[in-house]
């Protein structure tokens, strides 16, 4: 297994928060020199939850504080999800929560980052249950929400009604739970669930999924949960999934029912491609490459994707060759984000009630 | 609780001492406002209780605001006012690592000495790994507040601000350089000098310290003209002396008036007084490794060096307090001020006992002016024994407790002191430490005792600091590596740990699950998704309730729930809601065995897909598909018989084939056998009657009858 300090130099801070953090997103900047980062925080000992804006100071070396708290905003219940989208005026915060609402947040990052409440949705019947995952449309006018309980929800707002209207897109009756969404395009967006199932929809065809990828393929050894999803905008037909037992993997729509295993237990090869045999909370597509441009890439290739997992590995996958490994905590890292703007900084939380920030040069 | 001893009537573990402090009173504010009628108590989270408080009902009926009741949480004991709650967590996710390090090393060592037969097995590198270990440990400690150091240099600032210090890494410091440090007790005078150094301030709170004092006389100085006026300066002068801080004392005898330029010339001999004891401070021998750079004091490695250079420096300030100059300083208190720092330096036991404020402070000043050639814990021992009957204290600090406990070489006492001063978070890490070098701690740690139910000392704290790490929500996932280090009940208090973490959340379960099959504990995993899939199933989640029993392989469940589901299946497999049904059956998967009964489900859903192609026209290849299915589904024994009568009703289309009948003479034969199976089934009292028209059964048998005899022709 390579490991990164070796080949390119890597900046880790690790910042202790005291507090459990249940979601970490950067936040796209108003101008260029900017750096915020959402962080939805957990207080154990005195049960609040909360979401918080932070600055982050881009210098590494500098001697101020990494983190300085701009705003703060109280949530109702634990968050289960957090997502953020680029919107003007301000960049737009979708989160879901344990107790079944979703909650559209503004943060006014030009005058101090005062976070506020957009609009809501807890009433009864949204979900029954946890929201398990959401996702915001880019340009934010739009938002997915899926549970265990089969809803899939959407979620539309145009900004001045402070109660959201929702449309169920599908009712799965608990037979089938989603625990992963991601948007591929205005109108559809993939889900994932038990099984490692990925199901594909079509706003312009009701009644359910389009497509749906049968995650049987590890012939009924172990199967596991998607727990996370990433379609990359030039590569639509292709949905990135990672989910239990270090699986990672590729389901090309137009390439039927065999998968693309990037990792995982059940590939059969040579046992140094296998990164981590415990859950991989999150995966995205890593943008930031010192290769030539993506467009050289063949288009059957799977780009480069960045993964956080339980066993506290933060590596980067690219298909064909060995893992690159950025982190490895003696404690899970249970998410990450890589800044949209700046590829080269990744923000992730630790399981031990830190943060660690990375800027890779 | 760790295993509970055979003798019952002493089965207490932690011992509750008859003799604690009277019970202490807190109100409670609920906030209600009627008398209280009911009061129930349980533990929350962690530290905390859960008191529940029922009022009792208004005698008159009528309903007021705050009747009712209220549940207040209650926490116990604010914990060390000097670490924060976080902190400690901070330490506990820190100590993590070195520990496992440690026990790892632990391990290799002892297995190669196994194997190499030696007698010892903590020789070469092992002092190498305790030192590592404690060194962690130490980084660990270190307060958060990072200290603001002044860029400039204040002459008038003698005492600087660094970090905070705490208890908690006094006493690792103190464990540290007892036991860590690979034993040369020679330079252990000397690194106490420099402990109390750094913490002396702890002491404040509690006794008069020089520390103190300095602090108290800072705050003086900046409305101070002259200084060497103020007796105050003088004391705090030869206490900072008597303890050993030479950097401070020569700042502040630079402070003397007589350094002026205005007064330089008719002080001068005064002034040539001030600076010959400050150079003589400044190069007072010491018996050391090292001195930090900037640091006054001429450092010695070998004793016969020192000892030249000790009679050199004494001779000296001999010389100097039997000088004449004496006569020409017409400062009076720059003179008395100046012999009496002389008769430190001598060593005088008078004067060192009325420099310093404590018996620690006093004892330090032994080392330095007396005898700094004490080695051995010994007259170490009774050294610190005399200290205190010159200082008696009226109450003991609790790094005092630790120190005594340490010299006394007494490991249950230092056990103790670290227990009731620091926790249990102290004791389970410092035990590594005590055992480090010591074979009787050794034994008396690890031997396995009757009255703790059978194990040593060293478990016992290692569990109750499991334990504490379990009752938080977030420090329960560490406890496995303590428990997992203790070899007699580790493991079934793991089990029950495990067993006992809510599976209501996917992401804490997995998190347990993960736990297990680091450890191996196939069994817990396939109980914990048994619970999870019950749960889940019972909330509705059929789905996720499905997946988790799946992967617990328990089949006894899911045929249980097959048989729920069949209920519903009947009244619901319509063709719009065939989508959600779609999700469940693709779960179940092809593969039987961990389907369960709900392999029919399976069945059913292929028969469903191509009868529906028969409606949508395309024609006979999918009938013949669909009989098929409904032949293996008739022949299949785990398809329930309420099935039977609904599966033909369904197929009437198939039996009643216009082209050619699609059944043959044995396949109608095996049909009709079961439908007669079914008509006598109809006569038990517990059939199931499935919502069908009443003529069902007839117009199946009819559409039976008419295919055979065309089966029968067409052969």
């Amino acid at each position: 297994m390579a490991f990164a300090e070796s080949q390119n130099p890597l900046r880790v801070r690790r910042i202790p928060q005291s507090r459990y953090i249940d979601a970490v997103r950067w936040l796209s900047p108003v101008s260029p020199s900017d750096r915020f980062a959402a962080i939805a925080y957990f207080d154990a000992e005195t049960n609040s939850p909360s979401i918080e804006i932070a600055y982050v100071d881009p210098n590494p070396q500098s001697s101020s504080p990494t983190l300085t708290l701009q705003s703060s905003w109280t949530s109702p219940s634990r968050i289960s999800s957090l997502k953020t989208a680029h919107s003007t005026p301000q960049p737009l915060l979708a989160a879901a929560t344990f107790s079944g609402s979703l909650h559209i947040l503004a943060s006014d990052l030009i005058n101090g980052g005062v976070m506020e409440s957009e609009a809501t949705v807890s009433e009864l019947g949204f979900h029954s249950g946890p929201v398990s995952a959401v996702d915001l449309r880019e340009g934010g006018t739009e938002c997915v929400s899926v549970g265990e309980d089969g809803r899939v929800n959407l979620v539309s707002f145009v900004g001045d009604s402070s109660n959201l209207s929702y449309r169920r897109i599908f009712d799965a009756k608990g037979l089938v739970g989603y625990t992963a969404v991601k948007w591929a395009s205005p109108s559809e967006f993939a889900t994932g669930g038990y099984g490692f199932g990925i199901q594909w929809w079509d706003q312009r065809t009701p009644g359910g999924p389009v497509l749906q990828f049968k995650g049987n393929w590890c012939q009924g050894k172990t199967s596991g949960i998607v727990h996370s999803i990433d379609i990359h905008p030039s590569r639509k037909h292709t949905c990135l999934a990672g989910g239990s037992s270090g699986t990672v993997f590729a389901w090309d729509r137009r390439a039927a029912q065999q998968p693309i295993v990037l990792s995982g237990a059940e590939t059969g090869e040579a046992p140094n491609s296998l990164l981590s045999e415990s859950e991989v909370w999150e995966v995205q597509y890593d943008r930031y490459t010192r290769r030539s441009n993506i467009s050289n890439i063949s288009s059957t290739r799977i780009l480069p994707v960045m993964i956080c997992s339980e066993d506290g590995i933060l590596a980067v996958i690219e298909q064909g060759e060995e893992p690159l490994e950025l982190l490895a905590e003696p404690c899970a890292i249970n998410s990450f984000d890589i800044d949209q703007q700046n590829p080269s900084n990744v923000i992730c939380s630790l399981e031990w009630e830190s943060l660690a920030i990375l800027t890779r040069s | 609780m760790p295993g509970v001893s055979s003798d019952s009537a002493r089965g207490a573990l932690v011992p509750l001492s008859p003799e604690s402090p009277g019970a202490a009173v807190y109100p409670l504010r609920h906030g209600l406002k009627s008398p209280i009628s009911r009061l129930s108590i349980s533990w929350s989270r962690g530290n905390s209780l859960r008191v529940s408080l029922f009022a009792a009902p208004s005698s008159d009926g009528s309903v007021n605001d705050g009747d009712g009741g209220k549940v207040v949480e209650v926490k116990l004991g604010g914990g060390d006012g000097e670490i924060s709650e976080a902190h400690w967590r901070r330490i506990a996710y820190g100590s993590v690592s070195p520990f496992a390090l440690l026990q790892s090393r632990k391990n290799a060592v002892f297995s190669l000495s196994k194997m190499s037969m030696t007698s010892s097995p903590y020789d070469g590198d092992w002092w190498d790994y305790i030192m590592e270990y404690s060194k962690d440990i130490n980084a660990l400690l270190v307060n958060q507040k990072s200290a603001s150091v002044p860029v400039l240099d204040d002459p008038k600032s003698v005492i600087t601000k660094g970090e905070e210090p705490t208890s908690l890494k006094a006493a690792w410091e103190l464990l540290e350089m007892f036991y860590a440090e690979k034993p040369s007790h020679s330079w252990l005078p000397e690194r106490l000098v420099d402990w109390l150094a750094d913490y002396d301030s702890l002491f404040s709170g509690t006794h008069p310290t020089v520390h103190s004092k300095l602090v108290d006389f800072q705050k003086e100085l900046v409305n101070l003209q002259v200084v060497e006026d103020d007796p105050k300066y003088w004391e705090v002068v030869s206490s900072a002396l008597a303890v050993g801080w030479l950097n401070i004392v020569v700042k502040m005898l630079r402070l003397h008036g007589s350094y002026r330029l205005d007064q330089l010339s008719n002080r001068e001999t005064e002034n040539g007084l001030v600076e010959a004891v400050a150079v003589l401070i400044s190069k007072m021998p010491r018996m050391r490794l090292e001195q930090e750079a900037g640091k006054l004091g001429e450092c010695y490695k070998a004793k016969p060096d020192f000892v030249k250079a000790w009679e050199k420096w004494r001779g000296q300030i001999n010389k100097l307090d039997s000088s004449a100059f004496w006569f020409q300083c017409a400062h009076q208190q720059t003179r008395e001020g100046l012999r009496s720092m002389l008769q430190i330096m001598l060593g005088n036991a008078n004067s060192l006992c009325s420099a310093t404020y404590n018996w620690i402070e006093l004892y330090i000043s032994h080392f330095l002016y007396m005898r700094p050639l004490t080695v051995g814990l010994e007259s170490m021992y009774s050294l610190a024994q005399k200290s205190i009957q010159l200082k008696p204290m009226a109450s003991a600090h609790r790094l005092m407790g630790l120190i005594i406990g340490i010299l006394g070489e007494n490991t249950e006492v230092v056990l103790a002191e670290c227990l009731k001063g620091f926790g249990p978070w102290m004791v389970a890490h410092a035990i590594e430490l005590l055992t480090a070098g010591s074979d009787h701690a050794e034994m008396l740690l690890h031997e396995e005792r009757q009255n703790l139910g059978g194990i040593s000392i060293e478990e016992l704290h290692r569990l109750v600091y499991a334990q504490v790490l379990s009752s938080f929500p977030l420090t329960w996932q560490i406890a496995p590596i303590y428990l997992m280090s203790c070899m007699k009940h580790g493991m079934v208090l793991l089990q029950i740990l495990l067993s006992k973490q809510p599976v209501q959340d996917n992401q804490l379960l997995l998190k347990s699950i993960e736990i297990c099959r680091l450890y191996e504990l196939h069994s817990v995993t396939s109980n914990i998704m048994k619970i999870a899939g019950v749960h889940h199933w019972k909330h509705g989640r059929k789905g996720s309730g499905v997946f988790w029993l799946q992967q617990a392989r328990d089949e006894y469940r899911l045929n249980r729930i097959a048989l729920q589901l069949f209920d519903s299946v009947g009244k619901t497999i319509s063709d719009e809601s065939f989508k959600q049904w779609e999700g469940l059956i693709q779960l179940l998967g092809s593969d039987s065995k961990t389907a369960g009964g709900l392999e029919f489900l399976h069945k059913y859903r292929d028969f469903k897909k191509s009868l529906r192609q028969i409606h949508n026209g395309k024609a006979t290849d999918s009938a013949r598909q669909a009989v098929e299915s409904l032949i293996s589904l008739m022949k299949n024994p785990s398809t329930p018989q309420r099935f039977w009568l609904p599966l033909l009703y369904d197929s009437l289309k198939l039996l009643n084939w216009k082209e050619r009948p699609l059944l043959n003479v044995s396949q109608t034969n095996l049909l009709l056998n079961k439908l007669q199976e079914l008509s006598m089934a109809r006569l038990r009292p517990d059939f199931f009657e499935s919502e069908l028209p009443p003529q069902a059964l007839n117009s199946v048998r009819l559409a039976l009858g008419t295919n055979l005899g065309r089966a029968i022709l067409e052969e």
